[in-house]
């Protein structure tokens, strides 16, 4: 039996989680380090750490045509580096993370790309799996071949989600509340056919500069490792590279006839799938807790939302029915949504419609407001009661700059809202004539 | 499932089908059996001050008769809508207001529920889980709106979707005896047919102490648990359960094959063969753990066998997949999973997929290969003991199988011991075409999509 499979199951067999006195864990600030900045939260009952990069190179700096550049330069990083020793291939990345037991994974979303690693902690394993995702960060290869490839696979799978009302939906509602912001254009077969290796490198050297980047470390590391740890990522990164271009900024969706608001796409599902929704607020608004107080209220509470219960328990029109904020560093999005049997679809429509639009006019109930910071401040626990979901937090932190005391102060914050607080901001940030709403497959009775 | 949160919950239970059950030191974990025939786990963790409440009932849609497929999940949507005591839509506002999180999930070999709570509310979870143990009454209202929500749940994730009609029909075309040859959420029309009185009667015939296993994890202590679930679960009266019919589906005779034509656009391959699962008592069985590490050793990584050879070398296929799980209560198939590159045929990606399983049969596979695999299994175990509700998902999906959660590191020693020989012989004796069913996603262009390339 090779040694490290030793270690590990007898780790295994004899893991105890024994307790710690529990208070919420501090955020601490690590060095800055060429301009990046790091925050650690040490948890030590596990012999592992999760470790996140975030980088200011999301979706919206996707230029004209080439939607899906952003994504493809984060991606593609997986797939062979120039290291201390020549070259690593795909293969030989793939084959060192699987026998550091190690993940490393890559995404995009429209702000920010993130690379993330999760380790064991011990010390071997976790420098090899840091060192591999530093030259990750630093050298990409971007080898043609590989290009070329993964470009006819993403197009193969943009082929796929067009026959998927869901992401025909998501794409059509995306473009109508985006209007002429970036985040507007999803990517097409067209844009990333377009996409070219002088691209990959040219957008890899623009945005993954250490300026640009955020570390932040949950797990068993205590300070000086964990600077250690954003050394070796960031150490062969230069500071910064061309200049960026400032991005539009992203409108108000403007009050307009409900004939210029409302889209109706056919499609032959059995389902139609509905959409509603407008720009909202950034996440350091603040009116933040009372949108997220009130949209409990209105569909974030899973079973006892309002759209939950007039939708799906009253009628037994849909499975699914939600809404939600997804505020940002930039200003974020409300959305609504819910599927149902095609020849539904205007009741549902409608239904959802006047549900919001009530909520808007009058705001929720006393009970409701209780009901809503009840579940939200008993329940905050489970919001940070693992790594994972520690580092959730304190990304979201880092990224939206807000104060490190946001864990400690979160349950004072919903338990200060008020009625008022709630109706003012729901009344301030949405409005009824100003929804954008795309229904897709709804069939005429 | 009854969840609103789809794609969250789903995760779930591809964890609870892939896993090896977490391994731990056993003074962590303690077993209780009541007089009324209810067993308890706790798994105390307290490194966190939550904790995971769960039910699990030993009865899935294999436990289900034919014309009354879907009835076990329907069930677990109207566990949501009322006892004696508690008015319906009462359950989820009340764990809502302790700041829970809940939902419930059906499974061929089971039905849970669960409540996520911070632990001073746990013995409120556990009275309202308990009362609906015995005391369900809703009425016939609920049922007819509640039934259509479980049509409009099969429409989202069955009738629209192209790879779920591809595994229904994978799965009827496999077995011919055994229900797994049926959907869990139930076919259609057995939907439309069915009545209040379905449900009630399944409800009357499994939902019993002696049929359930409650599983609890997080911030506790044992013994004031045991206390508490006695307080409340312990009220509940026994009865004797249904006869379960064995059901065993008779051996394979050569390949089957299945097309299914549904609008998508690229073709899907899956290969599945019949092949044994791990039997309670029976730990010592090398097969089963030979096929879990071939299932990693084709695609446990992103170097692995298939990704390498079909995706990235040859480029016949966009994606591949492979699945078994040898933790289960019914027959089990090993299945790969593939969607066609552009341009590529059916043909040619099954005769690339048995060219690589070819070579596997012949040359055998690295002592390496292994070793980075059992690397992998292990560190795996280590990070999922990062979640309180993914160790009480580990135990009560273990438990549902026939098997102990004290089997489970033996399980995990066990796994280490395999040699490349035995996962080449495996290959060897059951990826072979007797026990083969092929099923093909033939793709039918939709006939409305607008809005092509995105532009609007």
């Amino acid at each position: 039996m090779n040694a490290l499979i030793k270690v590990l199951l007898t780790f295994l067999l004899s893991l105890s989680c024994h307790g710690f006195a529990y208070a919420i864990l501090p955020i601490e600030k690590l060095e800055p380090y060429n301009g990046a900045k790091g925050y650690l939260v040490q948890t030590k009952t596990l012999p592992m750490v999760d470790i996140e990069v975030s980088i200011d190179a999301g979706d919206r700096y996707d230029p004209v045509g080439k939607s899906g550049l952003a994504d493809m330069t984060a991606a593609l990083m997986k797939y062979g580096v120039r290291g201390d020793k020549g070259i690593l291939n795909e293969a030989q990345i793939a084959d060192e993370i699987a026998d550091l037991g190690a993940n490393i994974g890559l995404s995009v979303g429209g702000e920010r790309a993130i690379l993330r690693i999760r380790s064991l902690s011990r010390k071997d394993l976790r420098d090899r799996a840091v060192k591999l995702a530093g030259a990750m960060l630093s050298a990409p290869s971007y080898d043609t071949k590989i290009v070329d490839r993964e470009k006819q696979r993403t197009i193969a799978n943009l082929l796929e989600a067009e026959t998927k009302p869901e992401y025909v939906l998501e794409r059509s509602f995306t473009k109508s509340v985006y209007g002429n912001y970036p985040l507007a254009n999803s990517p097409t077969t067209k844009s990333v056919a377009a996409v070219s290796t002088a691209d990959l490198v040219q957008f890899h050297k623009q945005f993954y500069r250490s300026e640009r980047m955020i570390v932040s470390i949950v797990g068993d590391v205590d300070r000086a490792e964990a600077n250690e740890i954003m050394q070796t990522l960031l150490k062969k990164i230069p500071q910064s590279g061309p200049a960026v271009a400032s991005l539009p900024e992203l409108l108000r969706s403007p009050v307009e006839p409900l004939t210029q608001r409302e889209q109706q796409i056919p499609f032959d599902s059995q389902q139609a799938h509905i959409a509603m929704g407008m720009t909202a607020v950034t996440r350091n608004n603040p009116d933040y807790f009372p949108l997220l107080v009130g949209n409990y209220v209105l569909g974030g509470g899973g079973f006892v939302s309002r759209l939950m219960s007039e939708v799906r328990e009253k009628r037994g029109l849909a499975y699914s029915v939600f809404s939600y904020f997804a505020p940002g560093k930039d200003t974020g999005i409300f959305q609504a949504g819910l599927q149902t049997k095609g020849d539904q679809a205007a009741l549902a429509l409608d239904v959802m419609s006047s549900t919001i639009a009530k909520f808007i006019a009058d705001g929720p109930t006393p009970a409701e407001l209780l009901a809503a910071k009840s579940n939200l401040v008993n329940g905050y626990p489970l919001r940070i009661d693992n790594n994972r979901k520690l580092l959730d937090n304190v990304s979201s932190i880092a990224w939206n700059d807000l104060p490190l005391d946001t864990m400690e102060i979160w349950t004072k914050q919903v338990e200060a809202v008020t009625l008022d607080q709630v109706t003012a901001a729901f009344q301030k940030y949405l409005a009824m004539d100003r929804m954008r709403i795309v229904v897709l497959g709804a069939q005429n009775k | 499932m009854r969840s609103n949160l789809p794609r969250f919950l789903f995760l779930f239970l591809l964890f609870a089908q892939f896993s090896w059950a977490a391994s731990t030191d056993p003074a962590d974990t303690h077993e209780f059996k009541l007089n009324n025939g209810l067993k308890l786990i706790v798994r105390e963790d307290h490194r966190a001050p939550t904790v995971a409440h769960m039910v699990w009932y030993r009865a899935g849609s294999m436990d289900e008769v034919n014309g009354r497929t879907g009835v076990a999940h329907v069930l677990e949507h109207m566990m949501f809508k009322g006892t004696e005591k508690v008015k319906a839509g009462e359950f989820s506002r009340l764990v809502a207001a302790v700041g829970g999180r809940e939902n419930a999930f059906t499974s061929r070999d089971y039905t849970a529920y669960f409540q996520q709570v911070e632990k001073s509310k746990l013995d409120e979870v556990i009275q309202l889980e308990a009362d609906r143990m015995s005391n369900l009454n809703f009425d016939d209202a609920e049922f007819l709106k509640e039934i259509q929500v479980v049509m409009e749940e099969r429409r989202l994730r069955t009738e629209d979707n192209p790879s779920s009609l591809l595994n229904e029909s994978l799965m009827a075309t496999a077995y011919m005896s055994s229900p797994y040859r049926h959907p869990v959420v139930g076919w259609m029309n057995d939907l439309q047919n069915m009545k209040a009185s379905d449900a009630r009667d399944w409800y009357s015939s499994w939902y019993k102490p002696n049929n359930a296993t409650v599983v609890i994890s997080g911030d506790v202590d044992a013994k004031q648990v045991l206390a508490v679930v006695e307080k409340y679960y312990g009220a509940v009266s026994p009865q004797e359960l249904p006869v379960r019919k064995p059901q065993v589906e008779p051996p394979q005779k050569g390949i089957k094959q299945v097309q299914v034509k549904a609008p998508a656009d690229s073709p899907q391959l899956a290969m599945a063969w019949k092949v044994p699962r791990l039997e309670p008592g029976k730990l010592d069985d090398v097969e089963p753990y030979a096929l879990e590490l071939l299932t990693a050793v084709l695609d446990g990584y992103d170097n692995a066998r298939l990704n390498r050879v079909l995706v990235k070398q040859e480029k016949v296929v966009n994606d591949v997949g492979v699945a078994y799980d040898m933790v289960s209560r019914g027959p089990e198939l090993f299945v790969i999973n593939v969607s066609l590159a552009k341009g590529k045929t059916v043909t040619q990606a099954q005769s690339s997929i048995r060219r690589a399983l070819e070579e596997l049969k012949q040359k055998g596979i690295l002592e390496s290969e292994l070793q980075r695999i059992k690397v992998r299994i292990l560190s795996e175990q280590i990070y999922k003991r990062d979640s309180i509700f993914g160790q009480a998902m580990e135990i009560g999906s273990t438990e549902m199988a026939g098997f102990s959660w004290r089997d489970i590191n033996y399980m995990l020693e066990k796994m280490q011991t395999i040699n490349p020989e035995q996962v080449q012989a495996v290959a060897k004796k059951y990826l072979v075409d007797e026990g083969l069913t092929i099923a093909v996603l033939d793709p039918l262009a939709r006939k409305s999509v607008a809005n092509k390339e995105g532009k609007s």
